[in-house]
């Protein structure tokens, strides 16, 4: 574990405005987290814990009221191509191909055309799209969109792959089958990513460690490092070992004592 | 239409009787959904039909008056301006007039339009003055307008701007404002600056709406210029129409509101073409 920090988040706290001259919204306080080069660190927590605020004051597409954000000690202060983000959904440029959407951020990088081809191509391939290059998104499952968002985040090569709930909106099926593509893509580019996400297997499936929020105000209660090997596959999911974990962070969630039941967060 | 009707709430029949829940939607007033194709080219038949059947029923009511002229002699009226040489240079200039107006007016609406809609220093500064000259009735500008431009084209070419690039300019906003905000996050996350985030995130993903704005008010640009060719003009489809009132020639009237309908038609088809073969993706 001697690989350098990637991203340092520092004492963050957001505060929104309330609305109609209602009480201000205290969606962050004093956030402290922090992710290696090459690690996958998970975010979780139940809606309206902040967990999707942060990712985007990280992402530089929300100013953090107090605190800072370093990026290999430089400091955020708005967004940019060394942080590439991937949404819950609806983000691809419709009217351009899955090809020109991978394309979108080289060519505002300036990279020459024959340079930025080779590039989509193996993106392409990667994510198993190749045979859909020249298709439409609104061609495409919803499966198919993600895959083609995250590889457009990846082609300019960010110190930082940030994913908002990327498979919340997917079925359980193609779901699972994009963990894989996720594991793959990780573990073949030496990415760094931070995985916002509400579904603990998910978390505990991905990631070697997790960050556990609790709302009202937003916060991070709990840090556990994951000892499960990224080699092992699906089949980790059985091990007593992820299955204790799975109770202790679905007991961990549900302990949010100010967040009354049966109330949408 | 049927017997049983529905208990509210339940969608049983109250009847008892077994065999049938709910109702089947009639074929032709089932809300949103498609309709069969001899129903939809029957209607449209029918409603043609209605029309030219009240058309000749009216001629044939004005009697010798001809005050109103059936559709045989506003065709030979059509003939005869043709004939004369008058339909095409009637047409050109109305065509050129409103081509030059309507153009200034869908830039500028664009531009400020999608300025407005964007952001929001540009929408605080610009929308009470916009809100206040759209209320202004455009036509109420036209003795201004030919006091300071005198009678020439370009009193014309400006009230089709003035009456029409309000309109333009608040519903551009609105197509603006309706591009998804997860697309210029996304561009943002990409390396895309403000001005690269307007011009091809804003600006290309409003192209479909900007067309059917364009599409719409496009209406609201010929009546700015049948109102400056009723007033000043030695030609025009609008000139030529008042021209005619004098002389009493209500079929060369006529043929004159059938032209104006005809070049409504056609541009309309035009325009949902062009937002069609310009932007597959918006396509329905």
């Amino acid at each position: 574990m001697s690989a350098p920090t990637k991203l340092v988040v520092e004492a963050v706290s957001k505060t929104f405005p309330g609305r109609r001259r209602g009480p201000a919204v205290h969606a962050l306080d004093a956030v402290d987290l922090h992710v290696d080069a090459g690690e996958l660190v998970s975010l979780v927590g139940t809606s309206g814990c902040g967990k999707s605020t942060l990712l985007r004051i990280v992402a530089g597409l929300e100013q953090a009221s107090s605190g800072r954000v370093l990026v290999e000690g430089d400091r955020v202060l708005g967004p940019g191509p060394d942080r590439g983000m991937v949404f819950q959904g609806y983000s691809l440029f419709p009217w351009l191909s899955v090809a020109g959407n991978v394309a979108f951020g080289l060519e505002l990088a300036g990279v020459v055309r024959a340079r930025r081809d080779q590039r989509v191509e193996e993106l392409l391939h990667v994510m198993n799209l190749s045979e859909h290059a020249g298709r439409l998104p609104r061609e495409l499952s919803g499966g198919m969109r993600q895959r083609v968002a995250i590889a457009r985040a990846l082609a300019p090569e960010p110190d930082l792959l940030l994913l908002d709930e990327p498979f919340g909106s997917l079925d359980a099926q193609t779901r699972t089958s994009l963990h894989e593509f996720l594991r793959q893509v990780w573990q073949r580019t030496g990415a760094t990513i931070i995985l916002v996400t509400h579904d603990v297997d998910e978390a505990l499936y991905l990631s070697q460690r997790v960050y556990v929020m609790h709302s009202r105000p937003g916060r991070v209660v709990e840090e556990i490092a994951l000892p499960f090997g990224a080699g092992l596959g699906p089949a980790v999911k059985r091990t007593p070992q992820f299955l204790d974990l799975r109770d202790e962070l679905h007991d961990l969630l549900l302990t949010t004592p100010e967040e009354p039941a049966l109330q949408p967060g | 239409m049927g017997p049983e009707v529905s208990s509210p709430g339940m969608g049983r029949s109250s009847t008892g009787s077994p065999g049938s829940r709910g109702r089947r939607p009639s074929p032709l007033f089932d809300v949103r959904a498609g309709l069969p194709a001899h129903w939809r080219w029957g209607l449209a038949g029918a409603g043609f039909l209605a029309v030219a059947g009240l058309w000749l029923w009216t001629a044939a009511q004005g009697g010798e008056g001809g005050m109103v002229p059936t559709p045989l002699e506003t065709w030979a009226a059509l003939v005869d301006q043709w004939r004369q040489g008058n339909l095409w240079t009637d047409f050109r200039a109305s065509v050129s007039r409103i081509g030059a107006g309507y153009a200034i007016s869908i830039a500028l609406g664009v531009v400020v339009g999608i300025g407005v809609g964007s952001l929001r220093s540009v929408e605080a500064a610009l929308e009470a003055p916009i809100g206040f000259m759209r209320y202004v009735p455009a036509t109420a500008l036209t003795p201004l307008l030919l006091l300071w431009l005198g009678i020439g084209e370009s009193p014309k070419i400006t009230l089709i701007v003035v009456g029409t690039v309000f309109f333009n300019i608040l519903m551009v906003a609105d197509v603006a404002r309706n591009v998804p905000r997860e697309l210029l996050e996304a561009s943002y996350t990409l390396g895309a600056g403000r001005a690269t985030v307007l011009r091809r995130i804003v600006l290309r993903h409003s192209v479909p709406g900007i067309i059917d704005v364009a599409r719409i008010n496009l209406a609201a640009g010929w009546l700015m210029l049948v109102v400056a060719e009723l007033l000043a003009a030695e030609e025009g489809l609008a000139f030529r129409i008042i021209r005619a009132q004098r002389f009493r020639q209500v079929d060369t009237m006529f043929a004159m509101l059938v032209v104006f309908g005809i070049i409504g038609v056609a541009s309309d088809l035009a325009l949902r073409r062009l937002r069609d073969l310009s932007s597959p993706w918006a396509r329905p």
